[in-house]
């Protein structure tokens, strides 16, 4: 059997582009709106959640079997709840700057609809391994999409790429403004809008 | 075992195994969030009076010892002279002085606000003369991000940058945050008193507008010392033994 088809690489690569938790399942819109001004603070906003998401499904998985059925949930959400403070906990000692810039979104993850949705769906009925997967591919997928925003919302509207600026300085003497627009909230939500789009008429093709 | 009885010892296992780690984490952490918290502090406050750049990155020690350098931190009662540090007698407020070659060149106010969903903390910079603001910064905050969240940013704190305390005639009316358009319409001399607030955050401008004014008027007294030039070197508290420091 190729990679390609083993049942872990689907795991992984599905929630990437067919199967996208945010351009495919509309979760985790909130968080994509807020954080993707800048590249910086979407890419440690997509890393702190893809920790979140593949360690949530890797102990759930691991427990599915003992976790009684009335508590589910609860259970679920201690432990969301527990790997969303110590990556707040490890951003706020290490990272100080950019846990101050995304302030209130890292403790919001527990509210994500992805992590939630993940454990429900995927790792209370697989193995550790496929949902510790399951759980990277899902981070990545939207990832991918929290970097695709702000690259268009940071290159337009501040002229700059990771905070250096990248629009030549003849173009602001020959007239180019930054498109002020695109730091703001509703900028996300017509690129994310144009994402989809271009991403489910790909898909069906 | 019945169901239920094992339900809640489940429970309890996660609860217990979920606050060890959220203890360990926490301790273990604590001294680098520390460390991080009051170099931030540090950092407000040497950019209040416009000693840092925005941009550009310092290192820990940059600040530590620019902080060193330059800053006196200490006690000042009303008629702004130095109270000992934890003295109980007498009410002493925070006051951190800038001096160069043993001048008072600024004062900075530690900011305590009420916010729109709660406290706004921050410096106030004021030059030696006792009523031009030099510098208004925010560290800690917990208003709207995008509406009243904006206070923490450049653009904005950069408008109370030469703003008076004081109206042409020397007679203290603390600062103000207005709308853009209430501003237009002001004279010349009622306008340095005032700075664009935030669109879509009146009640952050109102809040903090109140918040600045309370702890104007209370560190008022100092401020009058200042504008008749009594605070030009770094009061001593009596009976201290160290010079100048």
């Amino acid at each position: 059997m190729k990679l390609t088809q083993s049942r872990h690489f689907k795991a992984f690569s599905e929630p990437l582009i067919q199967n996208n938790p945010v351009s495919m399942q509309m979760l985790g819109i909130c968080s994509a709106l807020a954080v993707t001004v800048q590249m910086k603070t979407a890419i440690v906003m997509a890393l702190s959640l893809t920790f979140v998401l593949a360690f949530s499904n890797l102990t759930i998985s691991s427990m599915r079997n003992i976790i009684p059925r009335n508590i589910r949930m609860i259970v679920e959400l201690s432990v969301i709840a527990t790997l969303v403070i110590i990556a707040d906990q490890v951003l706020r000692a290490f990272f100080y700057d950019i846990s101050k810039q995304l302030s209130v979104f890292v403790g919001l993850i527990i509210t994500n609809c992805i992590v939630m949705g993940r454990a429900e769906t995927f790792a209370l009925g697989n193995s550790p391994g496929l949902s510790f997967l399951d759980g990277l591919g899902n981070g990545a997928g939207y990832g991918s999409v929290l970097i695709s925003v702000a690259l268009i919302r940071e290159t337009l509207g501040a002229g700059k790429f990771l905070g250096v600026g990248i629009i030549p300085e003849f173009l602001y003497q020959a007239g180019y403004e930054n498109m002020g627009f695109m730091q703001l909230a509703p900028a996300a939500f017509i690129i994310i809008g144009l994402l989809v789009w271009l991403q489910k008429t790909l898909v069906k093709n | 075992m019945s169901d239920n009885f094992k339900s809640a010892l489940f429970a309890l296992a996660t609860a217990v195994i979920c606050s060890l780690l959220l203890t360990a984490a926490s301790s273990g952490l604590k001294p680098y969030q520390e460390e991080n918290i009051e170099v931030d502090r540090k950092k407000n406050i040497l950019k209040s009076i416009g000693l840092i750049e925005e941009g550009r990155t310092y290192t820990f020690g940059t600040i530590s010892s620019m902080y060193a350098e330059n800053i006196t931190s200490m006690q000042v009662d009303a008629g702004g002279q130095a109270v000992e540090e934890g003295s109980v007698s007498k009410t002493g407020l925070p006051i951190y002085l800038y001096t160069r070659d043993g001048s008072v060149k600024a004062y900075v106010l530690p900011i305590n606000s009420r916010g729109l969903w709660g406290k706004i903390y921050g410096y106030l910079a004021l030059e030696s003369d006792g009523s031009t603001v030099s510098g208004f910064t925010v560290y800690q905050h917990s208003e709207t991000p995008g509406l009243g969240g904006e206070i923490e940013k450049n653009w904005f704190q950069k408008n109370f940058k030469g703003k008076r305390i004081v109206d042409h005639e020397g007679n203290f009316v603390s600062i103000g945050i207005a709308k853009p358009a209430t501003t237009a319409a002001m004279s010349e001399a009622e306008k340095a008193n005032y700075v664009d607030g935030i669109s879509g955050a009146t009640l952050t401008g109102r809040f903090l507008s109140a918040g600045l004014k309370e702890i104007l008027s209370e560190y008022e007294p100092v401020s009058i010392r200042f504008r008749s030039n009594e605070m030009l070197l770094v009061p001593q508290v009596p009976e201290a033994q160290e010079d100048g420091q």
